[in-house]
């Protein structure tokens, strides 16, 4: 592992597209050109909306491409436009309503740099709930930790975990994955985050190196606006899970879902719009049809491969046809007419993943559903396709005997997202009010799932509700010499005061208080740029030198 | 408001800034910082206009400092804003006592305690309140309730033999006495109490005979 030195390092490239909020664009772009990493480059893409010609001029600086567009084209036109622009080895991002730490691009161009298997990398933000007064300026009344959370592919192909102005990547990998779906109007950071899980792992830096705003009541945010409209949302959301990246993924195994549909007919449609709504692995979808059955028949969701089959040919013969070309490591044999609930996720995965953690050869695992009439299953592509060579002329299922299959349904334990089903029995127990039980789920979790300083801040907050301070410091500490976050330090400061150590608890309580404020990180930054100091009105008590900034 | 949300995830919740700052003050005065405890809840009532406990803390510092006029000030505005808040009943007590106004202090204390029957400032207020007028039959009742949640408080379980003993339940007082005296041997009150309980009944006793 070696790290080269600042002087020598990388150039990062730090995209913006600003639309809108002049009035918080500033010290977006302050908090970039006070950074502790000096090789940057920052491309700025006005995308149509208000002038912001004025805020750029203050930033005299010549690692600054301003890309001054007076049409709104939406956000990923507009990333893609900057990563035209881009010449850092690495990329990273930023809202032109957030801001960065100081030691933000330095610790992640530190944590790239210092191991081979991950391109990509993250650290933590704060969520910064704050009251917009009419003249604009922004009141912190919290900052959260609302996301952090250790890489995990499979939730990442399920859904986003990772804050887009929270990543930095390697440039290389996103041009392969194609760069960003122009057709995407919201959730365009998952469409990234997931695109490139297919070529890297992600390396979560759990240190806090930044904020994201979100007012308190109604929201101006664009991509939360759009998120009202449900069908939009869905579409896109349908979009993103469908995608399939250019080949090869080296961090990916594709599934193959063989539907052993007899004919194009009404069953058939409804078994790929359910493959469609409840799965989100990425798969492709082969269907076995004769040629009277296969003209004109369209499929309505995408993915799909039509595989000439001969008229009337038994359920075999389709299959060893669709065995024959498909692509994937992973064969799902699915059954028409094999009804998924209203609100499962992971129709299929509930069977896949058992099996992409097995070492067993020769396992396969059926779908949950599955009953004798109705059967599908998982198998290994390669030992189902030397099963089916060496025993074709058999049924299917008697084949697969033969060959020495061992299928069997998986157990519960076995399904994905186990950390999330015991994160929300641990909150069922809270609601109950067994808190005790609770700190036991959380332990157990930052022990065998990872995420140790969210599951054992977790776990003291449980701690404390039942009553057990002293078990819940001796937890904490350890959580705070590591990343102090204004919620645990509550926490810490809280046991003191119960425990009538007022002056123990006053230390914990202003150092939140701090970085509530903001002033705990501006204590570390020389302030570059001069700016005009905003009068608080006179019923407002006396705040800190950053509170009369436009950010507070 | 959305505390909520907070007590079941710590990284919930827009209302920590407040939370920190009234807390802060609250911290402030227990250690005697006045000044700094008042600009804690100055602070806390410009995040959060609407709450009720920045002037509480207010009050409780301005009762603290000998200046009832502000804090029964403090204690009313309280009220206003949330007019079920114990504390602020139990800060016009302590006013109204402090003031001579015996049975406004008693009424105060009462509506503090049905409010919150664990606020043991009013149940200790109110026992002093009823030995100055010396009624005491509601008290017990509040002394047996915060018994029952709190079974190893001796301070209160004594205050509470002290009034069996006074209304004659000499039996209830002698048991209680002992109970202290289990959970805390060296509680000299409760002993000398006890004694003098003990040493009554003996001479009741040679009298009878």
């Amino acid at each position: 592992m070696t790290f080269r030195r600042p002087q020598h390092g990388p150039l990062v490239s730090i995209l913006i597209s600003t639309y809108n909020r002049p009035q918080y664009l500033a010290e977006a772009l302050e908090s970039i050109f006070r950074q502790t990493w000096p090789h940057l480059q920052v491309v700025l893409v006005r995308d149509g909306g208000a002038d912001v010609e004025e805020v750029v001029r203050r930033f005299d600086d010549r690692r600054l491409t301003f890309i001054n567009r007076s049409e709104n084209r939406g956000l990923p036109y507009s990333f893609n436009e900057a990563l035209a622009h881009a010449r850092g080895e690495y990329i990273c991002y930023l809202g032109d309503d957030d801001k960065f730490y100081p030691h933000h691009v330095q610790r992640l161009v530190e944590a790239i740099e210092s191991q081979d298997r991950c391109g990509a990398v993250y650290s933590d933000l704060y969520k910064v709930h704050c009251r917009v007064k009419p003249d604009g300026r922004r009141i912190a009344l919290a900052k959260n930790l609302e996301i952090s959370r250790d890489f995990d592919r499979m939730l990442m192909l399920q859904f986003n975990h990772v804050l887009h102005v929270s990543v930095m990547h390697r440039k290389d990998l996103l041009e392969r994955a194609g760069g960003y779906n122009e057709n995407l109007n919201v959730l365009i950071d998952w469409d990234l985050n997931r695109k490139l899980c297919f070529y890297t792992d992600f390396l979560h830096v759990p240190q806090i190196t930044g904020e994201y705003y979100g007012p308190v009541g109604e929201c101006d945010r664009i991509s939360v606006q759009r998120r009202k409209n449900v069908q939009d949302y869905l579409r896109n959301v349908l979009t993103i899970r469908t995608t399939r990246p250019p080949k090869p993924w080296p961090c990916v195994e594709d599934l193959s879902v063989l539907v052993l549909a007899e004919r194009a007919d009404a069953l058939l449609e409804q078994t790929l719009r359910d493959l469609w709504s409840h799965t989100f692995y990425p798969q492709q979808i082969y269907v076995a049809l004769g040629p009277e059955q296969a003209s004109g028949w369209r499929p309505a969701v995408p993915n799909v491969v039509v595989v000439p089959a001969e008229p009337a040919s038994s359920l075999e013969k389709r299959v060893d046809r669709m065995l024959a070309v498909c692509e994937g490591a992973y064969t799902a044999l699915v059954p028409t007419g094999l009804a998924a609930e209203m609100d499962e996720a992971a129709w299929l995965e509930r069977s896949l993943c058992p099996l992409l953690e097995c070492r067993q050869p020769y396992q396969a695992f059926e779908l949950v559903e599955a009953t004798e009439t109705c059967w599908g299953a998982v198998f290994r592509t390669e030992e189902l396709r030397r099963v089916r060579r060496q025993y074709g002329h058999l049924p299917l299922r008697a084949s697969l005997q033969a060959g020495g299959f061992s299928v069997r349904k998986p157990k519960f334990e076995e399904y994905p997202f186990r950390f999330d089903h015991f994160l929300a029995a641990a909150e069922q127990v809270q609601q109950e009010g067994d808190w005790g039980y609770a700190a036991q789920i959380y332990a157990y979790l930052a022990e065998h799932f990872g995420n140790g300083l969210w599951m054992r801040t977790r776990q003291a907050h449980a701690l404390i509700q039942a009553g057990r301070c002293g078990e819940a410091l001796q937890v904490l500490e350890p959580v705070l010499s590591v990343r102090p976050t204004v919620s645990g330090l509550m926490l810490a400061a809280r046991i003191y005061q119960k425990q009538k150590n007022y002056r123990r608890a006053i230390e914990f309580y202003e150092q939140a208080r701090r970085i509530v404020e903001g002033t705990e990180v501006q204590r570390r930054w020389t302030p570059p740029i001069r700016r005009k100091a905003v009068k608080p009105a006179a019923d407002e008590p006396e705040m800190s030198t950053e509170e009369s900034r436009v950010w507070t | 408001m959305d505390l909520a949300g907070a007590l079941h995830n710590p990284d919930q919740g827009w209302m920590q800034r407040y939370e920190i700052v009234k807390e802060l003050g609250d911290c402030y005065a227990s250690v005697g910082e006045y000044e700094s405890a008042r600009r804690c809840y100055e602070q806390a009532s410009w995040l959060e206009p609407d709450e009720a406990g920045p002037y509480v803390g207010t009050g409780v510092i301005e009762l603290q400092q000998g200046r009832l006029e502000d804090a029964e000030l403090a204690f009313r505005v309280a009220l206003r804003l949330d007019g079920c808040n114990s504390r602020a009943w139990a800060g016009l007590a302590m006013i109204a006592q402090q003031c001579g106004r015996l049975q406004q202090a008693f009424d105060y204390y009462l509506k503090s305690l049905e409010l919150d029957n664990n606020h043991l400032t009013a149940l200790l207020g109110l026992f002093q309140v009823s030995c100055q007028m010396g009624t005491f039959r509601q008290v017990i009742h509040y002394l047996q309730v915060y018994l029952q949640m709190h079974p190893a408080d001796t301070s209160v379980m004594f205050c509470l033999a002290a009034l069996y003993a006074k209304e004659g339940q000499i039996r209830q007082s002698q048991d209680l006495l002992k109970d202290i005296l289990a959970l805390e041997p060296g509680h000299q009150d409760a002993r000398q109490l006890l004694e003098e309980l003990e040493h009554k009944a003996l001479q009741k006793g040679r009298n009878e005979v």
